[in-house]
Order: structure tokens, then sequence, then C-alpha cells
């Protein structure tokens, strides 16, 4: 029995193949979410490549023998489905959710593709746009994207988080269709990958038809991979970064500990004190009377830890009235302050309280519930790590949570990037953005 | 195999709803998880707001979170996260709505703390002067943000010199115009009107919550608020309107025109066309064209903001300075063939089974059961909408498909606005019709 009371037993099948599958069963609406987790994120990139796995992610539907290009959504769709998929650092993953009597499609067309995926330059070219068009979105032209790729390009020097999960834009230019075949033979294997059901179905049915379309496939031999570690870092790095934008901020990161780590616990306690809801030390502090237009201590939540070290990134906006030097002064201050003093047993409290009521909020959906147990698998190597969670955050004490803070939120541990807006005549002669 | 019922036939939450104090009120019990959320709504939004006075009903309706009589703007806050719980009050087009969620096991203090700063807030000098400073500060961030300009833009010359004109949180030039004593005022006039409502949704019980709303709340007067209906003017030929911010290597578009109000008795039929045009995600005409064959962006949909008064129809989308222009023509080209043919047998039978096949997912969580009767009750199509909806998106034909893009959709009467590199393509528009270039 499952210790979270509100988590769905999880059933599990590995297929001859090393396929592993896990079911949830939830009779409340009849509907599933299917999805497949692969091993596969820009961690596993090289320089070069980078963008590759997310640029992959896009010509998983560009077809097979049996199906057209573009036309699994529409099929899904057509069926009474929605879908997508998305990259990250750690992992790639593909969903359905769908009438739960749709099951058997849903495995067939995810089966199909990890089989018999076909890769042209026809689908390639226009797809290498609109993933250009995509980093313009979400890096380029975004008041923030550059600067938070710069934080991670300074924050590691070694480790391949170094690099955005979008890529660079000169790699995305130059991938080729053998770069995709590689990738493609390499990662999406089913010994790389977790098939997760939560939903309304039964975990046998499930069991059966995922053997009967996923067992012909060949497992792969696993693929040699280096992964360079990041060295501990021996002191504050800093950087500028020149746009126009209409206010000053900072984004900066202190290296934290990896998914399967106890310290992740307080930590996510810590940034829950420091910036959860009106009441926390960042709201009343700086952005209540206008100093900051936003404050923000974040690590990301369950189950979207990073797998390798990762990053707490603590990032501020400034007010336009409010000098950027002075507000980053003024917060390393209540963050030291912090680290010095007690915590409060109402304050450790009410944060326990905040992290797993928005914990039930997110169990809402067969979606969530399914990222928890296939992400959990994927990057912690173990989805029963969710049966500890509430249990794990009830019992962080107030001793945990300051010994966390004093021994991360260093300034030795500390990289900084300043936004410092320019006007358009010095944006253009610091050359183009891209 | 345990037994169960037949768990593949979806059926409605049961709702159940009665009116006490003048107020109705609507229960939905679930009881997956220990979560409760409780809207009150009133009739009325952004609209309301005088002229020149843009974001005033909002601003008011977050003034009530900032501080009671009995407790301050901080105790509040503190309150209300040591219960783990959200609280918020905002203003949107045709309703003001506000919302707490936290834990069961909270309910009553829950239930209490919204007692407070619906009938007792204190709208507090200091409170009010931060708020105020807090959304100049966002609104100036705001301006980096070219996909909220340009949506932003297209509204204001969509609905020019109607109710509905300005953003719902004001603007840079509104804000500094307002006062705390304006905001109290427009409490004691609008909150709390005929036409108010609850919706309750979580793991509750309904006569609790019936004798909950009697014994905490007031009677409402029986005296509405008489919202004058208005009707924007039509868009005639092609208006270009570029919001230059030569930085930008990329082109935020929108660009539409007035839809339909929620109760237009073609509302159904628009959203099934509407799914087929540009709304359908990989199974949508502008998907295939402008993404899947041309790479000419990473996103484009089209969507109808349906109001009580005619909202706004728009495609929105993106694509790199460079092919600004060609994206546009070829926008107008899907719309303007598919205002042609209408759909074929098959988008018309897919778009028919993704909107009846997905139904039971808009009523996965707590908020989205609560959005549901919102929209049903602010827009008074009738609570019976949510039943009938899938048996009336199942009788749409090809012929309503089609009459409806031909009424409702128009590629030749439009308004485009672009924020981007406006000299890169400004002259190319001036084919369509005229071109305002905007700072």
């Amino acid at each position: 029995m499952s210790q979270v009371k509100f988590f769905p037993e999880v059933k599990e099948h590995r297929l001859a193949n090393g396929l592993l599958v896990l079911v949830g069963e939830i009779h409340t609406l009849p509907m599933i979410s299917y999805q497949v987790h692969f091993a596969a994120g820009s961690r596993y990139e090289k320089p070069g490549i980078t963008g590759m796995t997310h640029l992959f992610e896009h010509m998983m539907f560009k077809g097979t023998y049996r199906v057209k290009p573009e036309e699994f959504a529409r099929i899904i769709q057509a069926h009474g489905g929605t879908l997508n998929a998305f990259t990250t650092t750690d992992n790639t993953s593909y969903y359905e959710n769908l009438p739960a009597d749709k099951l058997e499609l849903a495995v067939e067309l995810e089966a199909d593709r990890l089989a018999n995926l076909q890769l042209t330059s026809a689908t390639l070219e226009p797809e290498r746009e609109v993933v250009r068009s995509e980093r313009k979105l979400r890096s380029v032209n975004s008041p923030f994207g550059l600067l938070i790729e710069q934080l991670f390009a300074l924050a590691y020097e070694q480790h391949p988080y170094r690099w955005p999960v979008i890529g660079w834009d000169h790699d995305l230019k130059n991938l080729t269709l053998d770069d995709c075949r590689e990738y493609y033979r390499t990662h999406y294997a089913p010994n790389n990958a977790v098939v997760v059901v939560i939903g309304d179905v039964f975990a046998e049915d499930v069991f059966n038809l995922v053997e009967k379309h996923y067992a012909l496939i060949s497992r792969q031999p696993s693929a040699h991979l280096t992964i360079t570690p990041e060295k501990p870092q021996r002191g504050e790095k800093r950087a500028i970064y020149k746009k126009v934008s209409q206010v000053a901020a900072f984004f900066a990161a202190f290296h934290i500990p990896g998914i399967a780590h106890p310290d992740l616990i307080p930590l996510h306690i810590l940034c829950t004190v420091l910036s959860s809801g009106r009441s926390s030390i960042f709201f009343q502090k700086f952005e209540k009377p206008g100093k900051a237009v936003e404050t923000q201590a974040d690590m990301g939540s369950p189950p979207f830890f990073y797998m390798d070290p990762g990053l707490l990134q603590i990032y501020a906006i400034a007010s336009p009235s409010f000098p950027l030097e002075k507000l980053e002064k003024e917060i390393w201050e209540e963050v030291e302050a912090l680290c010095r003093g007690s915590l409060p047993v109402d304050t450790l409290l009410k944060a326990k309280k905040q992290v797993r009521s928005a914990f039930l909020q997110n169990l809402q959906t067969h979606f969530f519930r399914g990222l928890l147990a296939g992400l959990y698998q994927v990057r912690a190597g173990d989805h029963r790590f969710l049966d500890q969670i509430l249990s794990r955050y009830e019992s962080v004490t107030a001793e945990e949570v300051l010994r966390v803070a004093q021994k991360y939120l260093r300034p030795e541990n500390r990289t900084v990037v300043s936004l410092q807006p320019v006007n358009q005549a010095e944006h253009e002669e610091l050359g183009a953005i891209e | 195999m345990n037994p169960k019922p037949d768990p593949r036939t979806f059926s409605l939450p049961p709702i159940f709803s009665t009116t006490r104090n003048g107020m109705k009120i609507y229960v939905v019990p679930r009881s997956e998880l220990p979560l409760v959320s409780v809207h009150l709504v009133l009739p009325h939004g952004a609209e309301t707001d005088p002229t020149g006075k843009a974001g005033l009903a909002d601003l008011t309706a977050e003034m009530l979170t900032l501080g009671t009589r009995k407790r301050s703007g901080p105790q509040i806050a503190s309150e209300v996260d040591s219960l783990g719980a959200s609280l918020s009050a905002h203003a949107g087009w045709d309703a003001t709505s506000i919302h707490i969620q936290g834990l069961k096991e909270d309910l009553d203090h829950l239930l209490e703390l919204l007692r407070e700063v619906i009938l007792d807030p204190a709208f507090s000098e200091e409170e009010f002067s931060q708020l105020q400073r807090r959304r100049l500060a966002m609104l100036a961030q705001q301006k980096d943000e070219s996909q909220i300009v340009a949506a932003e833009r297209f509204e204001e010359i969509l609905f020019r010199e109607t109710p509905y004109d300005h953003p719902v949180y004001g603007t840079l030039k509104s804000l500094p115009l307002l006062s705390r004593e304006e905001t109290q005022d427009f409490y004691q006039r609008r909150f709390l009107p005929e036409g108010s409502f609850w919706v309750f949704v979580g793991d509750l019980d309904a006569e609790a919550c019936f004798g909950q709303v009697e014994t905490k709340f007031p009677v409402v007067p029986p005296r509405p608020i008489h919202i004058p209906s208005f009707k924007p003017q039509e868009v005639s030929g092609v208006k270009t309107i570029l919001i230059d911010r030569p930085d930008l290597t990329q082109s935020q578009i929108r660009l539409g025109h007035l839809g339909i109000p929620h109760a237009h008795p073609d509302y159904i039929p628009f959203e099934v066309m509407n799914y087929i045009l540009g709304g359908g995600g990989f199974s949508s005409r502008l998907m295939q064209k402008i993404r899947v064959e041309l790479g000419l962006t990473y996103g484009i949909r089209s969507s109808l903001d349906s109001r009580k008064n005619l909202g706004p129809f728009a495609v929105a989308t993106f694509t790199p300075t460079e092919t600004t222009f060609s994206c546009v023509q070829e926008i107008l080209s899907v719309m303007k063939s598919f205002r042609l043919q209408g759909a074929s047998k098959q988008e018309e039978e897919e778009a028919i089974h993704f909107l009846r096949g997905s139904y039971p997912m808009r009523f996965e969580t707590l908020n989205q059961i609560a959005q549901r009767i919102i929209q049903t009750e602010v827009h008074g199509i009738g609570i019976e909408f949510l039943e009938d909806y899938p048996g009336k998106i199942a009788a749409v034909q090809g012929a309503d498909i089609l009459r409806c893009a031909q009424e409702h959709v128009d590629s030749e009467n439009l308004i485009i606005t672009i924020v981007g590199r406006a000299k890169a393509f400004s002259h190319d528009f001036e084919r369509f019709g005229p071109v305002e270039v905007w700072e």
C-alpha cells in the first residue's frame, strides 16, 4: 500500500526487452493518461549537437510507414484525446490524455513510432525552422531568456547542464539527418523507456496490450556516455548581460544536489519560506513595498528536481524606481539573517502545509500523477520515491532547514548574472542576438 | 477483478443548487481529495470601469484581500498561507470573482476569511498605495513582454471607445489617476448586488454549504445593477498597426475581428468550425499550413473569447522578422479558402469526436468544474448547457460549419497588430490598406 494516501498503488511489469510499465488504477473519470518517458535529455548531448534531444522530440511526430507526418496528433485528437511532448535536461516525455476505451490506440501508436519512425530531410528542414522560432520565443525575445542561459553557462563549467535544452542556434542550424538517426538508435530503445498509465484501466489489461505491441521491439545496447560531473565551486562568479529592457534584474544560482539526495526536501521548505505566498519573506520585504516587481527562490518541485546536481535560483526583477544593487544587497542580507538565525515553529509548520496543499492540488489530474511516477523512475531510478514524499516533508526539522541553508546558500557557491538595460543603439553595437 | 459500474461512460458530477439570501448557490461534491474551492461571483467586471479609470474594478477586488477592519493585510496573508490556502479577487469581463481554496479540514476558517474580506474590507491607505505601486511596476515590466503588448493593442483598437477597450488590470496612464476613496466607493456601490452567485466544489456537503451562505452572508437587495449592452463598430477593410520594437528578432502577430457572444445560437457550430480552422492544434488548417508545411512558426491558433457582448475572434502567432509579411499573407489565404470551401466530411467528424470525447477532461479539477458552472451562469445560458453540450456538438452539420465560417470569419475586414521590427515590413503591409506605426 502506497504511503501517499491519495495516490493509487503503482503496479509494475517489465517486458523481456527491458521496457518498464507502471500502472495506477483510478476509476473516477473514464479517462487515462498514457505516458512514455525516455532517459533522453540535454544531459546526454555533446557540444556541437546541443538541442538535438529537443529537435528529435519534434521529429517523433513526423510519421512512420503507417502513419503520415503529423498524423499522430490528428488521430489521437479525432478519438477525443489531447497530446503533447516535452524535453528537459533529464528526460523526454510523450503523453496522450484520452478516453479510457482508447487505450490500445495510444499503445499501438507509441509502439509504432518507437520502432518505425521515418526520418527524412523533407520533414527535418521545416521542423528545424519551427524549433528556431521556438528558440526565439522562449529565449532570444523573452525578457529574461538569454540571461538565464548565461547563468547556466557560467554556473556550470563542465557538466552538460551548461547549455540550454533548446540548444544554441548555431547547432540547430547544423544538425543533420544522420545526427537524428544516431540519436534515435541510441536513446529510443525499450530498455531506455518507462510507460506509465494512470486512470480508468486495470493493470493486467495494460500489461497485456503493452506486451502485444512492444514485445517485438529489440532491446538496444546501453549507450556509452560520459557525463562530466561539475567540480565544487570555490568562489562567487558574476556577469553582466546588456539588452534593451524596461527593468533591471538579477538571477543568481547556488549548486545543490540531485533528485535522490535527502537535502532537497529541506531545501524545498527553505524556498517555500523565502518566497511562497504573500506572507513569505521575499513578498513582505521586497514585493509588497514596491522594491521588486518579482522575487523568487526556486528549485522546482517534485517530480521536477534535477537528476544531477542542479541549481537553486534566487532572482529579483527590480521596480523601475529601486536600484538593483541595493535590492540585491538587501536580499542577501535577508538570506544571511535566515541562515544565522532560528526558524520559528509556526513558519516551519506554515511552509509544510503550503507544500502539502500544493502537492494535493497537483494530484487532481491523471497527467500529473503519471508524471510523478514516470519522472521519479527516470530521474531518481525508482518511482517508489514518491511513496515517501509527503512523510519526508512532514519530518523536516527547523535544524535541517538551517543546516541546508548554511551549507548551500554560501556566497562561494553563488553565480550571479545581472541584466543591465541599454538603449537600442548600444544594444545593436553589442552584436546580433540569436 | 473488482466489480464496478461501467467505467466507460461519463456523466456530469451531480450539481446541487438552491437560492438563499437572494443568491444562487451551486455545490458540486467531489471527495477524491481533501480539497475545497469556493467562488463568489459578481455579475459585472472590468466593463464597468468608468471612462478614463481603467483598472478600477480589478483594483477594488484585490483591495478586499489586503486587510479587513479586524485583520491587517499581512495577518490575512499569514493566515491564508498557514492554511496552505490561496485567496484571490479579480475582475474579468462581465464578472468579478472572489476565490478561496484550501484543505477540507480548514473549511470553516476559509469561509470566515472569505466572509470578512467580502463584508468588512478595510481599504487601508498604505495597502492601496503599495498595491498601486506594485501594479505600475508590473505594467512597466510588461512592456517587454511582446505577446502581452500584441494582445493588448489588438483589443484596444478593436474595442475603441467601448467598455472593453482597456486591459482589466488598467494601464500606466489610468492607474495613477485612481484613488483609495474611489475603490471604496466602487465597492460600496457595486459589491454583492442582485445576480451574485456562489460555486462550492470539493470534499463538502451541499446542505452545509447552503447553510453557511445563509448564516454568514446578508440578503442581497433585489435591485439589479444596470449594465448597458453595447456594440463595437464593425471593422471595415484591413487596418495594420505595427508596434515598433527594433530589438526583436521575431514578430508577435494578432489578427482578427469581432466574434459572437456566448449566448449566440451559432456558438456551438462556431466551436466546431474554429477547431478546424485554427483551434484544433495539429488538426487545424492554420497549424498544418503555417507550421507543418511552411515552418514559419512554432505555434498558431485561432480563438474566440466569448463575452456577454461581442468578444474578439483572433489568430495569434509569431514568426521571425524576415517572414512576417509572408506569414500574414498565408494566414489570410487559409482563412479565405476555408470560407469558400468549408470543412471536409473527415474534418467535420474529427472535430466533433474531439470535442465530445475530450469533454470529460474539462471536469477533472475542482477549478475546471467551477469555471464550467460560472461560464453558464455569467452568460445566462442555463446550467443544462453542460449536460446538453455533447449532444449539441454531435448535431452540428457540414452546412452549419460553412455558414458559420462565411458569417463569422472575415479575411477582408480585420485588424492586424504586430509587435516587431516595423521598418523591416511596414512597406509590405501597405498592400493591405492603411498602416500605422506606434512607438
